[in-house]
């Protein structure tokens, strides 16, 4: 196989994962490499989490902090166990460095949805993941 | 360009290249950009844009041309299967993977939310401020799932309903007709229309579209594909790298709609 197809044969490697990965984890059409940009509504505009932490006498519904917004983003593009564990890591980290106890962070990547036609919204959940910050 | 550690070595070797042609020939040069945008893309996993995944094959294919001691014609080819491949992939997004194109949803709502976009969608629907940021409203869901008892009402003119689904066909079958034609075998006539359908891509895409770098990449793996006796058309490559900086820099729908409400 000649060298100077290496790139077009990268090119539809990726292309082809990207979509795996979208089936499989949820990863916008819009990231990966795929070119799947500007083909649906499915990115982060109309994507965002919920991050619930846990603990003795506590259940309480926190905002992303500015210092750990691009582990949220690479949360909400592409919600693997991976990315979403990195994210409640950084979160109960931040909950402990202000002295606040955690036992759990739940996330929750939310996605909206516009009904073809009206056009309604509605938000549906894309996947949910729970952190045992108690190791 | 990167986080800090790859941006200063991108820029070092851009600089250098400027400044020695012989290391802009280097193929260690292009292999080099090649590795670092890939780095730049897993640092960035998955946030990268998708020109930076086709920035970093084309800097793979300069490599390897330079190798071969046949750049121009080894950059010609893989510039073009490297267009025609993307925008391939890019019309399958569209036309079967994405379940919100074909139908018309994605610009509908992208017309009445996105801020880039508000400007045309006032100029061509003839929205009014009010209609616009109503629908902003409208287009906002309740929070995990909860419905409206009475869903807000969706103000959109028959022109603007129209100009949607004039752009989900238009942006499909031009980008359908950029892969075509890059793909298809090499003859005066697909040439032709290859400079055309290309440039007629980046000249209406880009107005809209916040993404100049993408434009600037097409437009440079597009130059690539004229004959040095073709000045004309070389020129009009350059004028359209000056024109989508334009759309890049200046907010010209917002200013036309000014102007029409001045007038």
């Amino acid at each position: 196989m000649p060298l100077r197809v290496l790139p077009p044969v990268l090119l539809l490697a990726i292309f082809t994962s990207q979509i795996v990965l979208v089936r499989t984890v949820a990863l916008t059409p819009w990231k990966g490499g795929g070119f799947g940009m500007f083909s649906t509504l499915d990115h982060g505009a109309y994507r965002r989490v919920s991050v619930i932490v846990e603990a003795p006498d506590r259940s309480e519904r926190v905002e992303i902090a500015p210092s750990i917004e691009e582990e949220e983003a690479r949360a909400v593009a592409c919600p693997s166990d991976r990315l979403l564990r990195r994210l409640a890591v950084a979160v109960a980290e931040r909950e402990r460095r202000h002295e606040r106890p955690v036992s759990s962070v739940a996330i929750t990547v939310w996605r909206v949805e516009f009904e073809r036609g009206s056009l309604a919204p509605e938000e549906r959940a894309l996947r949910t993941f729970v952190y045992d910050a108690r190791r | 360009m990167g986080d800090w550690y790859v941006r200063p070595a991108v820029l070092g070797l851009a600089v250098l290249s400027l400044v020695s042609p012989g290391i802009l020939r280097k193929p260690h040069t292009w292999l080099a950009l090649a590795v670092l945008t890939a780095w730049r893309i897993a640092a960035d996993w998955p946030l990268a844009d998708n020109h930076i995944y086709l920035l970093g094959y084309w800097c793979l294919a300069a490599a390897i041309g330079l190798r071969k001691g046949e750049p121009p014609m080894s950059l010609k080819t893989s510039g073009r299967y490297l267009i025609g491949l993307a925008f391939a992939c890019a019309v399958a997004w569209k036309l079967i993977l994405s379940p919100d194109f074909i139908d018309g949803r994605f610009f509908r709502v992208t017309l009445l939310t996105d801020p880039r976009l508000v400007g045309a969608a006032q100029l061509v629907g003839g929205l009014t401020d009010a209609e616009i940021e109503a629908n902003r409203q409208a287009l906002e869901p309740l929070p995990e799932g909860a419905q409206r008892l009475e869903p807000l009402p969706i103000v959109e003119s028959a022109r603007l309903r129209g100009f949607a689904m004039a752009a989900t066909w238009g942006v499909l079958l031009l980008e359908a007709a950029v892969a075509a034609l890059m793909l298809l075998p090499n003859r005066p006539l697909i040439e032709a229309a290859r400079h055309v359908s290309l440039l007629t891509f980046c000249f209406t895409t880009y107005a809209f579209a916040p993404v100049a770098g993408f434009g600037w990449l097409l437009l440079v793996m597009g130059a690539v594909q004229v004959r040095s006796s073709q000045r004309w058309l070389r020129n009009t490559y350059i004028g359209a790298f000056v024109v989508v900086l334009f759309y890049s820099e200046i907010p010209w729908s917002g200013m036309v709609l000014d102007l029409f409400r001045t007038a």
